[in-house]
């Protein structure tokens, strides 16, 4: 029987998206079902984390002053992961560094961004406290402190839309989500072999820096080839939280493969803002992860033997 | 009376033969094609021919793209 894979793409959380099902001569109708959950669950997860929306559930908590705010489920799940993101990442995924980010001058939907100069966040720090009571569904930050999930929000709505697909397809074959870069993927391709990604070649424009290989997990890359700002589009969005300013070391970009997306984007941001001695001892020192580093000048460098497909030739004689 | 349930017991039972053989005599799903080696002949500076030999893997279509996220305006 011949399988395909039935598609829907959509805009939300600012970027472009799209789900995909593996589907065969009777499955239309269990497919677009499933796509459907996949788009109702991210923009579900958007109406909780988005920081753009002033009725989102981390708006009001951002603007709460540190008071216990009542919040969406979804949004005391992203924060769990945020904070063991940044105890994991060792600090170089912070979400808190929202307050830096605005005074970088990254204070609206980038798409109405203008060339104001960048500003240093008068008294910021990093690692503001951010509590979460769940059996209460409600969180809590330091007053003054605020949260911005735009990334590892991207991973954990991939994720659970991913989930949803198979809440509504139990006999899902194999589904893969994309919210604008950020992947999460499983199960079995129409081809029946792994799921191939391209990853896309910073340098450039239009062709892949390689292909990867996955029978499932996250893939997410975090770079500054992209959303540019400021006067003369000098200023990006990568924040280090040791300065509070926009990185200065880094990688064009860098794409990291793990057992989720969510996992996935919040390394690709902390390698994103690291030397590529310092993300050749990351990558290292973390074993359920592999990256591919794009640095500003030279070839990418897989980073904990990422699975790229292999462009290999053998030359025999005719 | 006794001949109309006959006749509908007959047709009945015939429409189930022919389900079951239809059932039996459905198309086998096919094996997807196994994603094999090609082979190019390529010549080289010199002239002289050779075999270049691209391994499974090195080609086909993608199924996504990951970049670092693009903006929709």
């Amino acid at each position: 029987m011949t399988a395909w894979l039935e598609r829907a793409a959509f805009r939300a959380v600012g970027t472009s998206c799209a789900a995909a099902v593996t589907a065969g001569a009777h499955d239309t109708r269990r497919a677009r079902a499933a796509l459907a959950a996949a788009e109702a669950e991210v923009a579900a997860c958007e109406r909780a984390l988005s920081r753009f929306d002033a009725a989102s559930d981390l708006c009001r908590l951002n603007a709460a002053g540190g008071a216990w705010t009542s919040v969406d489920g979804r949004l005391i799940e992203a924060l769990r992961l945020a904070l063991r993101a940044r105890e994991d990442t060792g600090g170089r995924f912070d979400p808190t560094v929202l307050p830096a980010l605005v005074a970088a001058g990254y204070d609206r939907s980038f798409e109405q961004l203008d060339e104001r100069p960048a500003r240093r966040a008068v008294g910021w720090r990093a690692g503001a406290a951010v509590e979460v009571d769940e059996s209460a569904g409600s969180a809590r930050l330091d007053p003054g402190a605020a949260v911005d999930l735009g990334g590892i929000g991207k991973g954990y709505a991939a994720s659970r839309a991913l989930a949803a697909m198979r809440d509504a397809w139990p006999m899902l074959p194999g589904g893969l989500v994309d919210l604008g870069g950020d992947l999460a993927l499983w199960g079995e391709t129409p081809e029946r072999g792994p799921w191939r990604i391209a990853v896309a070649d910073p340098r450039r424009p239009g062709t892949n820096a390689g292909v990867l290989l996955l029978r499932s997990g996250g893939v997410a890359t975090s770079g500054r080839d992209v959303r540019r700002f400021g006067p003369g589009g000098a200023l990006h969005h990568l924040i280090d939280p040791a300065t509070g300013e926009p990185a200065l070391p880094g990688p064009l970009a860098v794409t990291v493969v793990a057992s989720d997306a969510a996992e996935a984007e919040a390394h690709a941001t902390a390698l994103a803002i690291s030397t590529q001695a310092a993300a050749v001892a990351y990558v290292a020192g973390r074993p359920e992860i592999s990256a591919l580093y794009v640095p500003p000048d030279g070839e990418p460098i897989p980073l904990g033997s990422p699975p790229l497909a292999q462009t290999r030739f053998v030359v025999r004689a005719a | 009376m006794q001949r109309i349930w006959t006749v509908v017991l007959s047709v009945w039972a015939m429409l189930a033969i022919v389900a079951v053989l239809a059932w039996a005599h459905r198309p086998v799903a096919s094996p997807p094609p196994m994603a094999a080696a090609q082979t190019l002949v390529v010549k080289g500076a010199n002239g002289k021919q050779q075999l270049v030999v691209v391994q499974p893997g090195a080609v086909g279509a993608t199924h996504a793209t990951t970049s670092t996220s693009g903006v929709v305006r």
